[in-house]
């Protein structure tokens, strides 16, 4: 069997997925994974299923955008890359990136820059943008996987160059510190 | 993947609500340390220190950049001096606490513990030598903290070792005089002392204990508060049940914090993770206090009718909540209520709202005991003595810890204020009854004799 990957977006109401899935039941497909979330009043749901022979991305897609016409959603469908013999990840240890301050254009991407800049991978982000200048109302939390080679003591330095040089305020701290205290 | 909610409420408390890793506290057994001659003792002393705490400050430095969490201070605790340079005089003990101060400098670490001696069944030959050498000990070193085990409930209380406690506070504060009897900030008189306390000015490394050991001191009242407030904020009908509920989970999540970063720290030392200690260590700061969780619970100030059912709550939550989240949860775990160290404690005793007699009656239901408690500089020594030994008594009577940390200021009454700096902090002189005149029952010595509780074996 192989395995697609499907993307939904649009507005969000009642029946999204519920849509999505019957689709493809329908087709005998098996949902593997499936991540959605709701920005604001947007709907966005990642779907990955293994498909049987004689499905295509393509009946697929058809398939979808019919079943979706009245939620007039966005999709796509992709056949999932085989994963092959990939070159290992670096050694790299879990840790949590918050910045809050006041609201600006282009917080996320010289923040992200830094963070690409020393090969540092972001896992999950969250952002929440009231748009005030009240710090509390915007904060970024960024998951990343920080590399054990890496100089951990520039990067730091270099990612508190960077809030400062934004008006943030911003915390780097390993990830088990929140798991300890909050997950029993 | 982590909620938002987590995160920001981790945040919240580091950044507002003063959670910290109060201190990490290196147990180093100095026994085989021991030597007739001064000379030798001092330099295995310093041998055995310098090589096993050398990483302790720059490791506690890069475990709290790790986890974003200060590790305030850095301390080491050593075997009781008292038997380790048990065949040395007072002048020689004088020395090595001077050989001690000297280790805290070389390492970096704010104070070394240890300075000590079990007396609470007899006095040996180089605890006397120690209790004689504390006032000069004390005021001429900066970092060396001292504790005099004097009563158990397996053994009662040795009132011969009171009465010379209360000598050595007079004259530990006389010797200091210029500082407002500093010295005295440095001494703690116990009853049922843990073995494994990582706090000053109490900790020593027990007998039993191993060869280096870290034990970690976690405080919160800042957190605990702020979880009090933002429970009666939203839920005005919240049950003092339903308060304690709220405190134990608190607690349980801020031991989590200790052992974390305890085992670390430990585990990058390669030394042995002893205990948790979670209590409630207040600071001379605002929305750092004990004394503010009592206030938000209701009770006007620490000190006012209630607070003593209150202090039994906490107390008991934190216990019960630190016991959930460790299984090597130990030293006195529950609340500390430092006069001087305490803005809000110190407040009310300048208020009039806590008296020392109120002060002594909620120390049997709390962790410590009557702890840096500035009182008339004309506070005789056979009335510190008294003083101590009713302390005492609740230890012992209840089979729990208690203690005193008495500073008598040179040349200053009831009202004025004592300043002794940094984290000790100023308070209000307070009102001794009874305070300068003889005390013929103190000065009939001899050992009380262990209550019945003492017989469970």
């Amino acid at each position: 069997m192989t395995k697609v990957i499907i993307s939904v977006l649009g507005k969000d109401r009642p029946g999204i997925v519920a849509a999505v899935s019957r689709v493809l039941f329908e087709r005998d497909c098996n949902i593997e994974n499936v991540s959605q979330t709701i920005l604001q009043t947007e709907f966005a749901g990642i779907f990955i299923a293994g498909i049987p022979a004689g499905v295509t991305a393509e009946t697929l897609h058809q398939g979808l955008t019919a079943g979706l016409a009245d939620f007039k959603m966005y999709v796509q469908v992709k056949p999932l890359a085989e994963n092959g013999s990939p070159a290992p990840p670096p050694v790299a240890e879990p840790f949590v990136i918050t910045t809050s301050g006041p609201d600006a254009k282009g917080l996320v991407a010289r923040i992200t820059a830094v963070i690409a800049r020393y090969q540092v991978n972001v896992t999950n982000l969250q952002a929440v943008f009231k748009g005030g200048s009240e710090p509390g109302d915007n904060i970024m939390i960024y998951e990343v996987d920080v590399p054990t080679h890496i100089d951990q003591q520039r990067f730091r330095q270099d990612l508190q160059d960077q809030a400062a040089a934004l008006g943030l305020r911003l915390t780097i701290q390993h990830r088990d510190i929140f798991s300890a205290m909050n997950r029993i | 993947m982590l909620s938002y909610q987590e995160i920001i409420s981790t945040l919240e408390m580091l950044k507002n609500e003063h959670l910290d890793v109060r201190t990490v506290t290196l147990g180093i057994n100095l026994f085989d340390c021991a030597s007739h001659d001064l000379g030798t003792l001092q330099t295995r002393i310093r041998d055995k220190i310098g090589r096993i705490a050398e990483a302790l400050v720059p490791v506690c430095d890069q475990i709290g950049d790790k986890y974003g969490i200060p590790i305030v201070n850095k301390r080491i605790a050593v075997s009781p001096i008292a038997v380790v340079c048990a065949p040395l005089g007072p002048d020689g003990m004088v020395a090595i606490a001077r050989t001690l101060d000297a280790c805290a400098r070389e390492m970096n670490v704010d104070f070394i513990g240890g300075f000590s001696a079990l007396v609470e069944k007899g006095i040996a030959a180089g605890d006397r030598s120690l209790i004689t050498a504390l006032p000069e000990a004390l005021a001429e070193t900066e970092r060396v903290c001292a504790s005099v085990n004097v009563a158990s409930t397996k053994a009662g209380i040795n009132m011969d070792a009171v009465l010379l406690m209360g000598r050595a506070i007079k004259a530990a504060a006389e010797r200091t005089a210029g500082r407002d009897g500093l010295a005295c900030a440095k001494l703690c008189v116990f009853a049922n002392i843990p073995q494994d306390v990582p706090f000053m000015a109490g900790a020593y490394l027990g007998v039993g204990e191993p060869d280096s050991v870290i034990n970690v001191g976690v405080s919160g009242p800042g957190v605990v508060k702020k979880a009090v407030e933002r429970a009666l904020a939203s839920h005005p009908d919240l049950d003092l049940g339903q308060l304690s509920d709220l405190i134990k989970r608190t607690a349980c999540k801020v031991t989590r914090v200790g052992e974390l970063i305890g085992r670390e720290v430990a585990e990058l030392l390669e030394i042995r993770f002893g205990v948790v200690d979670l209590s409630l260590a207040p600071t001379p700061n605002v929305g750092d206090s004990v004394g503010e969780i009592f206030q938000s619970l209701g009770l006007l100030a620490i000190g006012v009718p209630g607070t003593t059912a209150a202090l039994a709550l906490l107390n008991d939550a934190v216990k019960k909540g630190g016991a959930f989240a460790s299984s090597h949860v130990g030293g006195l775990s529950g609340a500390f209520i430092p006069v001087s160290e305490d803005l809000n404690i110190s407040d009310a005793a300048a208020a009039g709202h806590l008296s020392l007699e109120k002060l002594e009656a909620i120390t049997s239901v709390c962790s410590v005991g009557l702890d840096m408690v500035a009182l008339p500089g004309d506070t005789s020594a056979e009335t510190l003595s008294a003083i101590i030994a009713d302390e005492m008594a609740i230890g012992v009577i209840n089979k729990k810890t208690t203690a005193t940390r008495l500073i008598p200021v040179p040349g200053k009454k009831a009202g004025e204020r004592a300043h002794f700096g940094g984290l000790l902090g100023e308070s209000v002189i307070m009102a001794v009854n009874n305070g300068v005149g003889p005390n013929a029952f103190i000065r009939l010595g001899g050992l009380i004799p262990a209550p019945i509780q003492s017989l469970t074996n």
